[in-house]
């Protein structure tokens, strides 16, 4: 009872009593279903070309998944947070010690470390409002040097030169390719589920209050916005969804080091997914790290592992040539889209 | 006319300096009060105490019989409390209509009022000010003119009872100036709002105040009617410094 029809410009399917269009055509393709649809087939043609791109993939969605509370968070408090990472660190830690002495399994540390994410950002955010400018930005890039200080410290605990070991893995099927591609999915869905959670409410009326603190606070506060709450709360959710990331990074490795995610290094690459795609721009967070991960790959494969060195450098380049990334290019043309506009007829 | 807002006794001091000293007055219910004052007078503190941007050190605020000393700048936009700014304030990245819908979702409380009818809102206000044509422009490529237009609409938007007009002359050529003043008029007859007009050009408020409060160094020098403030031996010498008759 299915038909289909494919004409010129179009493709029709009908069924007894619907009609499904699609238009093939250029300014329809912007519509995100396609692209999160190329995204989901990708592991599966990847595991027959080559499997090792399901892994570069799976850096790829994790690194979305942190660029783009990251960008919620840059754009809810008015304020560009250089230690994301900080909360990687927490949510892995948390992940990673309950795992190892009270042996629970992933399902069983995800609330936790969830949970101490949201408290740690808690306790962090009156930091939003009485911080600004140059000491915001000293403050944020210090913690996660302090917090890695910490694990070295009590290396006991944490084991900060080494890293924690025998974490409980993320899936266990038994079947090591089964699994590699099962996580693949998983961390396309949680990547999905951040864009489309965010995206909503950047289109809604949340995210106009959002980008007028991000313009002018204390205009904003002039005419009825509750700044230090919508920054709180844009702040913690933004940040249990970063500390989220880090569970997923401890099961996943079955280990966690500091030395890994704490440090600048690490911070650089979620700045860089960030600045590529453009500063507080959702699509544009996930090409951007789709392209940094896909780059870090090549790089390491070709020339070695310089993306330290390359990095920031890269970074410099984009900060003067191309400010606001790749969707600002595109914002510049068609800003009209990114709010909706009303076209009353005369 | 009832008080729409009773100011008693505030003061305001920043380190030693006392920038508004036990100044008292009140704001009635459909009026347009005019606030004069030379440069540095403090006429702009007393417009930031007002709507909550600082803290006063001494005396009480009340708005509609409710104390709002102590309120914070939303709260009082909530009540029915707005105002602009001397230097424009858009938001540079939105468009002028976005700016404008911010106001109409943040201001007063309005129950059951989702994102469109507040865009449908904003199209009304920016109608009134005369931008709907340029509803889809970012506010940073706006003109001066129609900056303080934007500002209008964005202050009504939030459907305030008590305007705060912050020397909107500032930087108008003369037949802007005037456009600005008719606006303004209109705003206040078709809205029913009360207006607080803080200004520097004596002549524009001469036409559009019903009264006038003068005040120099944050101490309240006259108040009455336009004619009476103007022709006040203390203002005039405030204005023109002491001994302004030997060169007269």
């Amino acid at each position: 009872m299915v038909s289909y029809e494919i004409k010129r410009d179009r493709i029709t399917i009908r069924t007894k009593n619907k009609k499904w269009e699609w238009v093939i055509e250029p300014r329809y393709w912007r519509n995100s279903l396609i692209w999160v649809g190329l995204l989901f087939i990708f592991p599966a043609v990847a595991y027959f070309v080559s499997p090792g791109l399901i892994n570069t993939m799976i850096s790829a969605n994790l690194l979305a998944a942190i660029a783009l509370p990251m960008s919620l968070m840059t754009l809810g408090t008015g304020r560009v947070n250089f230690g994301p990472n900080f909360f990687v660190g927490i949510g892995g830690y948390v992940a990673a010690l309950l795992s190892i002495h009270l042996g629970m399994g992933p399902l069983f540390t995800l609330p936790f470390a969830v949970a101490v994410s949201l408290f740690a950002a808690l306790i962090y955010s009156p930091l939003v409002i009485v911080a600004r400018g140059l000491y915001y930005v000293l403050i944020s890039l210090l913690l996660p040097g302090v917090f890695f200080e910490i694990t070295v410290i009590y290396t006991n605990i944490f084991k900060g030169d080494t890293g924690l070991f025998g974490i409980k893995p993320l899936v266990d099927t038994g079947n090591a390719k089964i699994n590699f591609i099962l996580i693949a999915y998983l961390s396309l869905v949680i990547m999905v589920a951040f864009l489309w959670g965010i995206n909503k409410t950047v289109k809604s009326r949340y995210g106009l209050i959002m980008a007028a603190i991000n313009d002018d606070e204390e205009v904003a506060h002039g005419i009825g916005v509750n700044i230090n709450k919508v920054k709180v709360i844009t702040f913690i959710a933004a940040s249990g969804m970063i500390g989220l990331i880090g569970w997923f990074y401890a099961h996943y490795f079955s280990s966690f080091a500091g030395q890994t995610y704490l440090t600048f290094t690490f911070m650089l690459k979620i700045f860089l997914a960030m600045m590529i795609g453009g500063r507080a721009t959702m699509f544009g967070s996930v090409v951007g790290a789709y392209f940094v991960t896909f780059l870090e790959m090549l790089m390491i494969r070709y020339i070695g592992a310089i993306q330290p060195v390359l990095f920031p450098v890269i970074l410099l380049i984009l900060l003067f040539a191309l400010p606001e990334g790749i969707f600002g290019l595109y914002r510049k043309r068609r800003y009209r889209e990114y709010f909706p506009t009303i076209h009353v007829r005369r | 006319m009832a008080e729409i807002m009773k100011i008693r006794n505030i003061s305001k001091n920043f380190g030693g300096i006392a920038a508004v000293k036990d100044l008292s007055f009140d704001i009635y219910e459909g009026e347009t009060l005019g606030f004069i004052g030379p440069n540095g007078a403090g006429k702009s503190t007393v417009v930031n105490l007002l709507s909550g941007y600082l803290d006063t050190d001494a005396g009480s605020i009340e708005m509609n019989g409710m104390d709002i000393t102590k309120m914070k700048p939303y709260q009082r936009a909530h009540l029915g409390l707005s105002r602009t700014y001397q230097i424009p304030r858009p938001f540079p990245e939105l468009t002028a209509l976005t700016s404008v819908a911010t106001s109409a979702i943040c201001g007063k409380k309005r129950y059951n009022q989702s994102f469109e009818d507040s865009l449908v809102e904003a199209t009304h206000y920016l109608e009134f000010v005369g931008l709907f044509s340029k509803r889809s422009i970012l506010a940073r490529d706006l003109t001066f003119y129609e900056l303080r237009m934007l500002e209008l609409a964005r202050a009504l938007a939030t459907t305030p009872r008590l305007l705060f007009i912050d020397e909107v002359m500032a930087g108008l050529n003369p037949g802007e100036a005037k456009d600005a003043i008719r606006m303004i008029e209109r705003a206040k007859n078709d809205f029913g709002i009360t207006i607080f007009w803080i200004e520097h050009v004596m002549a524009v408020l001469m036409e559009a105040a019903d009264r006038i409060v003068a005040i120099n160094h944050g101490e309240k020098l006259a108040e009455g009617t336009p004619e009476e403030v103007v022709n006040n031996e203390a203002v005039i010498e405030a204005y023109l410094g002491r001994g302004w008759k030997t060169y007269a």
